[in-house]
């Protein structure tokens, strides 16, 4: 399975990734600090607290990682051959 | 499943198949781990290899072929005051024709292709590689590290990892080597692709990088982050561009970042004179990416001194936070540190002691490098943030001279000299190599062909050049005691490279201004120069022979 995005031309995601970044609703304070990095609009905050819309256009970039400081994200790479991946970076 | 190897090295990217093919050289079961289906294709950059890369990397990149989009001369600044009043200044760093293009600055190349070239190198000197395949955890024994479980549930046991897994260093972080880096570490790069008709490419860009800076109202780059700019490399048939922000601000703030790079990507390609007038027409947008790089983590006396190696692992390139805040390039640092990893495990293994007590000299060598040194902490870029803020024209660039203009070379100076020298006390004609290699980069990308074998045509037959570098082989050979005595004589000298390129600053912009302003009458020499280069029988750039 291939998926491309219209916003995002010359890249391609690849298979099955499943659920590889996940949000602790326990430490998560809603900052929303994820939500100003994430240039793949991965993120959206309800009932206060941050929520994976759609890893769809994500990057494996880790910013969101980085700048949770309340260490509610779990990140780990997806499986391997999954995932975006691109001829131009 | 259990697997025995001598080494696993995580991650086929700049630095894996460096250490890789050493380790495979050197007798070693080596296997290298990469999470993406064909290596290169997750791996995003700029992307301009400095020289120092190619003249102190491995050698088998210094005297092959890898694939290259373009040969670099330098960089011209457009420092900007007001963009729309078009009150914009310009700083250049270039080698003059008729040196340039044939000796150059640095490389661009596209990830991809360059990384799947030197995974190919490694799996000829008998690495094996393991594709679709990501590295989850460490097998921990006794306190130790003892190999990699996969996530094919597979436990590779090897007597020493070595880690080039990249900056985001989720397995050390993972196994406990170092902490994660915090966000004022990191930038996050916005990146974009053009396609450009190469005339284009050729008649605005030629061969020189263009760099913007501009007081933060400009709009040139996300306004609060710590030295941000504009850079654009030109490639062969396409421009590749990158604007990039620190993650955290003065005071810890978080910027919108999803909302700052789209202002500023149209700000800039609507309102950049040349941008606007000389590329937007005949540019069309291929590709977009983004990527976060440690570039600040150096600048940090505590991230800098974080752990690179423990019992049974030892961290490469951007995992060991040697991304460079300089010129923002990492490559020469992961094939530097790739060498060094390769050196020491190979060590080790021999020595049958790959304890952190072993490893440790893979640190001292590490921190013994004069460019790997220099390139983690030259704050220019850092402090180039401060005249953004100031508002002061002088400040700003000066700030931009210092980095990426003439300014350059009163803080490289003194690491590249110890670097030259230390490369011909080890190989007194290790010059010809050098020329050889600048030569044959150029053959290579005048003929499109990224390999000898690709070359298309018959090879021409030899002339005035070949008799050139044969004349030159002779006497560094005969040279070579001669060589040694004055390298011998000028390394207690080389601390005094910097002072004196500062001392001559100013001498050294009117030489290099002088120099660009005389071109015109070199053309032809250069043109000269150029088409016999491109002309050559490949066969007399090998350096392998010697
Ligand atoms: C936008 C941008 C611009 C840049 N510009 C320049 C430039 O102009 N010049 C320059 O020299 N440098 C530049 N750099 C830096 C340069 O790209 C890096 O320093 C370089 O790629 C580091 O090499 P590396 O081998 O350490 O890591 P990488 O090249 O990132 O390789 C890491 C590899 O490991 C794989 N991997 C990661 N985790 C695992 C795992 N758990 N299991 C299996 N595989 C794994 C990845 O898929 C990847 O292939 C730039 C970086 C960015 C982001
Ligand atoms: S950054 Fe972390 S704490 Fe803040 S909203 Fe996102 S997940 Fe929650
Ligand atoms: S890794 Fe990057 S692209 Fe993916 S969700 Fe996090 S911030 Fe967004």
């Amino acid at each position: 399975m291939v998926r491309k995005s219209e916003r995002f031309p010359g890249v391609e995601w690849v298979g099955e990734t499943g659920a590889f970044i996940k949000i602790d609703d326990k430490k998560c304070t809603g900052c929303g600090n994820c939500l100003r990095v994430c240039l793949g609009r991965c993120f959206e905050i309800e009932n206060k607290l941050a929520r994976i819309k759609s890893l769809d256009e994500c990057m494996e970039c880790a910013a969101c990682w980085y700048v949770c400081g309340d260490g509610a994200i779990d990140f780990a790479w997806p499986p391997g051959g999954t995932g975006y991946r691109s001829d131009w970076g | 499943m259990i697997e025995e190897y001598d080494v696993v090295v995580v991650g086929a990217g700049f630095a894996g198949p460096v250490a890789a093919k050493k380790c495979a050289e050197a007798g070693l079961k080596t296997l290298m781990l990469e999470r993406s289906e064909n290596p290169g294709e997750k791996v995003i950059s700029g992307l301009t290899i400095p020289i120092y890369g190619f003249l102190f990397g491995p050698a088998f990149i210094r005297d092959g072929n890898p694939p290259i989009e373009r040969p670099v001369d330098g960089i011209k600044n457009y420092v900007i005051y007001d963009i729309k009043a078009g009150d914009i200044d310009t700083v250049e760093l270039r080698i003059p024709r008729p040196l340039s293009p044939i000796f150059a600055f640095g490389y661009n190349a596209y990830c991809k292709p360059f990384i799947a070239w030197e995974v190919d190198q490694a799996v000829k000197a008998g690495a094996e590689l393991r594709t679709s395949t990501t590295a989850m955890d460490v097998i921990e024994e006794d306190g130790r590290i003892k190999g990699i479980v996969t996530d094919r549930g597979d436990r590779i046991r090897a007597k020493v990892v070595i880690n080039c897994e990249g900056s985001q260093g989720i397995l050390a972080v993972k196994a406990g080597v170092r902490e994660k880096y915090p966000p004022e570490a990191i930038s996050l790069a916005d990146t974009y692709d053009y396609e450009c008709p190469r005339e284009v490419i050729d008649r605005v860009f030629g061969y020189t990088l263009r760099f913007c800076w501009g007081f933060d109202e400009q709009m040139i780059a996300p306004p609060l982050g710590h030295g941000n700019g504009l850079m654009s490399w030109p490639y062969r048939n396409s421009i590749h561009w990158m604007q990039d922000q620190c993650l955290s601000l003065d005071g810890g703030q978080v910027p919108n970042l999803r909302k700052l790079f789209d202002e500023y990507h149209e700000n800039i390609t609507t309102q950049l004179p040349w941008w606007r007038d000389e590329i937007a027409p005949s540019a069309r947008l291929r590709a977009r990416m983004w990527e976060g790089f440690e570039i600040f983590a150096g600048l940090d006396d505590r991230l800098r001194n974080m752990p690179n190696y423990t019992d049974g692992m030892i961290l490469v390139g951007d995992a060991a936070g040697l991304e460079s805040t300089g010129l923002c390039d990492g490559v020469p640092a992961a094939w530097f540190s790739a060498d060094i990893a390769a050196d020491t495990a190979i060590e080790a293994i021999k020595a049958n002691d790959t304890s952190a007590g072993f490893l440790k000299r893979y640190d001292r060598r590490i921190k013994a490098h004069p460019i790997i040194q220099w390139t983690i902490t030259c704050r220019g870029r850092w402090d180039l943030r401060k005249a953004q803020e100031s508002h002061d024209r002088k400040e700003l660039r000066a700030r931009v001279d210092h980095q990426f203009g003439p300014g350059l070379l009163t803080h490289l100076g003194t690491p590249l000299t110890k670097s030259i020298l230390e490369w011909l006390r080890k190989d007194p004609t290790v010059i010809t190599k050098w020329v050889r290699m600048f030569l044959r980069y150029y053959h290579n990308w005048e003929n499109e062909g990224s390999s000898r074998e690709n070359l298309p045509g018959q090879p021409k037959k030899r002339g005035t050049l070949d008799i050139t570098l044969a004349l030159f082989d002779a006497l560094g050979k005969l040279l070579s005691p001669l060589t040694l005595v004055v390298v011998w004589l000028l390394e207690p000298l080389t601390v005094a490279v910097n002072p004196l390129t500062k001392a001559l600053h100013p001498l050294i912009e009117l030489i290099l201004s002088a120099s660009i302003k005389m071109e015109p009458v070199f053309r032809p020499l250069t043109r000269w120069i150029s088409n016999r280069v491109k002309q050559a029988d490949p066969t007399i750039f090998d350096a392998t022979k010697f």
